[in-house]
């Protein structure tokens, strides 16, 4: 199991009978072998109440599941990929940026609030994640969709990273995150340098950040 | 246009001294035009029309810096310490090759053809003439075996470097040896006239066949898979070789408690990937990696007569896998538009 990277915007999954995948609903490119694409109404795990919970928190991006045997390979949209291995830690990203990911994994979705009160929702909304983000958390293989190249920045204890909202695509680990602003003068009269509002994310674990500030 | 420009060609950017790896003031006996920065000037190179040969292709660019400005004082025209933008000229490109994922450099002696609006830049002596302009006529006759609207091509003639590019998309090109490739109208960019280019019976594509090289366009690299596969119709760029696709549906979702929940109602939607185009045989088929796809081009409409297809272009969004036709009829298995109809 697991992704392997074809190229820069396509991936390939390996499907065996007895596992599953969850991708989003048409991103499938091609696959050879008996494939069966289901689409999930619960937008992903967890049953009715996490899906209610999903369609409230407007993180209800239609996946749907792949199940069979055969290789099935993915890309959307002409974004790039990148796929991020979990061994046991969590990984918090934005629905919409999910391509696929295995069966494996844990998917949850977490309030902005929990994590810094008021300052995480202002946070939220910078970032364009709005006031929930999904967690996905266990053991497996989880592709990410990015506008431009993704790399990963380490976050290691002690030394935060900043990351402008914009860029900011998912994180890992055990890291507490915070908007940092440098609101100035010159902000309020239309000098700004654009990058007033920066995440300050410290901890342990790591970042990833896309090479472009569009937005899916 | 004849390539050694007059003299409003001398007061293009080219010489402002902040032109990267020219900074040199530029030797004495320079040329045409001394004291100008002209990256590529040849000593010898004609005044009128024609178009010099390059020179060998194993000469290092060191060499040929050298000789061009007399020094190894001479910048090179190329990168700065293996960083920076790559400087090129009439000779330093690329021989039909790829400049970059997203220019393709084609070394032109006669003519070639080409979508219109494709070409980004050139150096030589190049006209470029409308199909069907007069003495072409004979020519497309022979190369041109399609309903094609002729105004979307042009010919490119003469001798130079061409430079082809479309909105950044992916260019690739494909060497046929007697073969044959079929790819979608929109993506393909330019053809040898060594090819002829005939419209496939599937709607919307092109089939090249014979020998010589085409440019097509992708988004994303192209991703070459062998037979048996099902593609995403969108995901399609073309195939080689392997006999025409067919239309695969999935109706497996549509069955037991819950399909026929879905089927009733069109809740929970369609998968997205109930549909898609089946190859088998021998040969490839091309994947570009994403969904997102370049503008159909007309291909022109096939006469209507018995037996013959209808040919044409299929509507641009995803819808064209439903081949038209009141499909959406409850119990036929096709209530995935409902459901998006409705959002679920």
């Amino acid at each position: 199991m697991g992704f392997t990277k074809i190229n820069g915007k396509m991936v390939e999954a390996l499907l065996v009978p007895g596992q599953r995948l969850f991708s989003q609903r048409g991103a499938m490119l091609a696959y050879t072998g008996d494939v069966r694409f289901t689409p999930n109404i619960t937008g992903g795990q967890g049953g009715v109440m996490s899906m209610i919970g999903r369609r409230v928190a407007n993180e209800d991006t239609p996946l749907m599941t792949v199940e069979g045997q055969g290789r099935v390979m993915f890309g959307h949209g002409g974004h790039h990929v990148h796929v991020i291995d979990l061994v046991g830690d969590t990984l918090y990203v934005e629905a919409d940026r999910l391509l696929a990911f295995e069966g494996t994994l844990r998917q949850s979705t977490m309030f902005m609030g929990s994590q810094g009160g008021v300052m995480g929702m202002v946070r939220g909304q910078v970032t364009g994640q709005g006031l929930f983000t999904t967690k996905l958390e266990g053991q497996g293989a989880v592709a990410v969709m990015a506008h431009g190249g993704v790399f990963e920045l380490p976050i290691v204890p002690g030394q935060s990273v900043h990351v402008d909202p914009q860029a900011y695509v998912a994180h890992r680990g055990q890291v507490q995150n915070k908007l940092s602003t440098a609101l100035g003068w010159r902000d309020m009269i239309g000098r700004g340098s654009g990058e007033a509002f920066q995440l300050e994310l410290s901890g342990q674990g790591a970042v990833y950040v896309q090479a472009s500030e569009e937005k899916l | 246009m004849s390539y050694p420009p007059q003299p409003p060609y001398g007061q293009s950017p080219y010489d402002q001294p902040t032109q990267p790896g020219f900074a040199a003031p530029p030797p004495p006996g320079y040329g045409p035009q001394p004291g100008q920065g002209y990256p590529p000037p040849a000593p010898g190179y004609p005044q009128q029309g024609g178009y010099p040969p390059p020179p060998p292709p194993q000469q290092p660019q060191q060499a040929y810096a050298q000789e061009q400005f007399g020094g190894p004082q001479a910048p090179l025209p190329s990168t700065h310490g293996g960083s920076g933008p790559v400087v090129y000229d009439a000779f330093s490109l690329p021989v039909n090759d790829n400049v970059n994922p997203y220019a393709f450099s084609v070394d032109l002696n006669g003519s070639y053809f080409l979508q219109k609006g494709k070409m980004v830049a050139y150096y030589g002596d190049i006209t470029f003439k409308g199909v069907g302009a007069g003495v072409l006529d004979r020519m497309i006759g022979q190369h041109f075996n399609s309903p094609m609207h002729a105004a979307d091509w042009v010919v490119a003639q003469g001798r130079g470097k061409l430079l082809l590019a479309d909105r950044a998309f992916d260019l690739n090109s494909y060497d046929l040896d007697e073969g044959n490739l079929t790819v979608r109208s929109g993506n393909l960019l330019a053809f040898d006239p060594s090819l002829r280019l005939k419209q496939s019976i599937i709607p919307g594509f092109l089939t090249l066949i014979g020998t010589g090289k085409f440019v097509a366009a992708s988004n994303g690299p192209v991703h070459f898979v062998e037979p048996p596969i099902r593609v995403d119709p969108q995901a399609l760029v073309g195939w080689a070789d392997c006999p025409a696709p067919c239309h695969h549906y999935d109706h497996d979702y549509m069955h037991g408690l819950i399909g026929g929940i879905r089927r009733l109602t069109g809740l929970g939607g369609a998968s997205g990937e109930e549909h898609q185009f089946e190859f088998i045989g021998a040969g490839q088929v091309l994947l570009q990696s994403s969904e997102k796809l370049m503008a159909e081009r007309s291909v022109g409409q096939v006469d209507a007569e018995a037996g013959v297809p209808v040919g044409g272009v299929p509507s641009q969004p995803a819808a064209s896998g439903h081949g038209g036709g009141n499909l959406n009829v409850p119990g036929l298995g096709n209530l995935g538009d409902l459901g998006r109809r409705f959002g679920l």
